[in-house]
């Protein structure tokens, strides 16, 4: 049950995006595109779960004054394989996202769940935690690319929805990402302050 | 002192073993994604020049320091061993950037076989347009005696581009980089 | 002389770091409250970005590269980033008390602001010398204050409008950002 509660918290009450505001860099800039904002989401998942293994594995041996740099390490090291791999393995996706994914090292959120979770729980819980945020993040990434590519672009994973002439190519520019954001934030909290 | 002699030794072993970790992922990808770089040159060079059997670069032989400056790279494509067509890379600065086209050339026809825009950085939805079938695909079969002319309307001519709604920079980069290749194209294979 | 110039104006307005670009968006929502806060944060990465600069290329040049070894990049560059952070942060504190109390908050921040380690990897993606990298580095460090100052300028007066609950706080930020980027925008036919 609890293993449940740590998977299903990332999604919706502390979603990283949405609720914790963290890894606002790629979240704005590549959701151009659905098919984007999956890749976005896989890799991301795939870092945090690695990071997030290791270091509960190893809570107890990282000195407690340099496990900012140990963890930032490991991070840096699983971002590297997984963007190695994305290059070999699907060279398309990495080009889109580009420069993104090695910036990955310094996206809040991964470091946040190991300084507050992995580093105090055991590694089942971990990788159930690593698995919510992943799917959190990867969620609001795609509401964030389905907004931004249907409105911009007139299409949904690629498939044409209406002609392009009438899209707002606005929403796949800069401004559409922070202006999507914006009102999604704004949507979320004025549905809190009804639940409240 | 000997705790800071621990912590460092700690780092060092972690940094090492991620090195490690790093670099065996490295050497299985290095070859796979070796591969598909030279695998999406060929491709590419086959777009805009579909007949050949081998690519050659011949850059150093035809590029001079009085070529123009938007010419990057000069390929041969050889059929059963003689030369049958010139691919070129060009280089012209648009709207936000640099775009990288490749141009094909057929020697015996002295026609524009394909172009293809490789890399660029114009806006999404307006000169990025650039890289659709529906622009690339006027240059096809386009003469090589004179420079190609771009229209905001309807071309009239046959040495005419239509370009692209509401980014004329970028058409005109484009065509401005197909001409250089035209003209070194007209100039050295005669 | 003139690449140089493209180079700063490509880097301050038309490839904004934040509003083009989208690196270092959270300090940009998180420090852009008061301009007093604003100054100090776009001092603080200026000077981290540019030294970042500096030592990441002459790291990927005089290390990485003879070695063969440019995969190990990302890892390098954030520890280098997160070293130079720390070191600059003893730096101050030992020298200049006063800076420090003014920099301070701001500094341990900065090794996870992805606008550092982004124009570290962009000067080596786009095959910058030394001096183009230095040049590069400072031009996009002044767009990022640019952007952090103008915005802090923009919330200052927003605390007085009567701005709907849902909406105030980083989503209205998120909103009068969209607008900026769109003002950006039309720098992108200047060169």
């Amino acid at each position: 049950m609890s293993l449940l509660n740590e998977f299903t918290k990332g999604i919706i009450k502390e979603n990283p995006l949405f609720r914790l505001v963290l890894g606002t860099c790629p979240a704005l800039a590549i959701t151009t595109s659905v098919d984007n904002g999956l890749g976005m989401g896989a890799a991301f998942t795939a870092v945090l779960l690695g990071s997030n293994i290791v270091i509960s594995a190893m809570r107890k041996i990282i000195p407690d004054s340099i496990r900012i740099p140990v963890y930032i390490v490991i991070i840096a090291a699983f971002v590297t394989m997984i963007d190695l791999l994305m290059h070999a393995f699907s060279p398309d996706l990495y080009k889109a996202l580009g420069i993104f994914i090695p910036l990955i090292v310094v996206n809040c959120i991964i470091i946040g769940r190991a300084e507050a979770f992995a580093n105090r729980n055991s590694v089942v819980p971990s990788i159930f935690d690593a698995l919510g945020m992943g799917v959190g993040f990867t969620l609001a990434l795609v509401l964030m690319c389905t907004f931004r590519e249907v409105l911009g672009a007139g299409t949904f994973l690629g498939v044409r929805l209406f002609p392009e002439t009438k899209a707002a190519i606005m929403m796949i520019l800069p401004p559409g990402g922070f202006v999507t954001f914006g009102c999604i934030l704004g949507f979320l909290n004025k549905l809190q302050a009804k639940n409240a | 002192m000997l705790d800071i002699t621990k912590l460092c030794i700690f780092l060092l072993v972690v940094s090492t073993v991620a090195a490690f970790g790093v670099g065996y992922v490295n050497s299985m990808t290095a070859p796979v994604i070796h591969k598909q770089a030279e695998q999406a040159k060929v491709n590419s060079f086959r777009e805009v020049y579909p007949q050949g059997d081998e690519v050659k670069d011949e850059t150093a032989k035809y590029l001079k320091k009085d070529s123009s400056p938007l010419l990057k790279e000069v390929n041969m494509a050889y059929k059963g061993g003689a030369p049958a067509g010139v691919i070129y890379t060009v280089e012209p600065k648009g709207f936000s950037g640099p775009i990288t086209i490749l141009a094909g050339f057929d020697i015996a026809s002295r026609k524009l076989t394909a172009i293809k825009v490789l890399n660029q950085t114009e806006t999404p939805g307006l000169g990025a347009k650039a890289k659709d079938p529906l622009f690339q695909d006027q240059y096809k079969g386009k003469g090589t005696e004179t420079d190609l002319e771009v229209s905001k309307t309807p071309p009239t001519k046959d040495n005419q581009i239509q370009a692209i709604t509401a980014s004329t920079i970028t058409s005109k980069a484009v065509t401005s980089g197909i001409n250089a290749a035209r003209e070194h194209f007209a100039g050295n294979f005669k | 002389m003139q690449e140089y110039f493209i180079i700063i104006i490509g880097a301050v307005l038309i490839n904004n770091i934040v509003l083009a670009q989208f690196l270092g968006i959270c300090p940009f929502l998180g420090v852009s409250k008061k301009l007093s806060a604003a100054i100090g944060m776009g001092a603080a990465v200026t000077f981290v970005l540019v030294l970042a600069g500096l030592f990441t290329w002459l790291v990927q040049t005089f290390v990485l590269n003879p070695f063969n070894i440019g995969y190990l990049q990302t890892i390098a560059f954030i520890l280098i980033i997160g070293a130079l952070v720390q070191f600059v942060e003893m730096v101050i504190k030992k020298y200049s008390p006063g800076l420090y109390k003014a920099l301070g908050i701001y500094l341990p921040l900065i090794t996870t602001n992805c606008a550092v380690l982004g124009v570290a990897i962009l000067n080596i993606q786009k095959d910058f010398d030394l001096g183009k990298t230095i040049v590069h580095s400072v031009s996009h460090a002044l767009g990022f204050t640019l952007a952090l100052i103008l915005m802090a300028g923009i919330r200052e007066r927003l605390e007085s409008e009567d701005i709907p609950k849902c909406m105030q706080g980083v989503p209205i930020a998120l909103v009068v950002a969209s607008l900026m980027s769109t003002a950006f925008l039309g720098f992108s036919g200047l060169i």
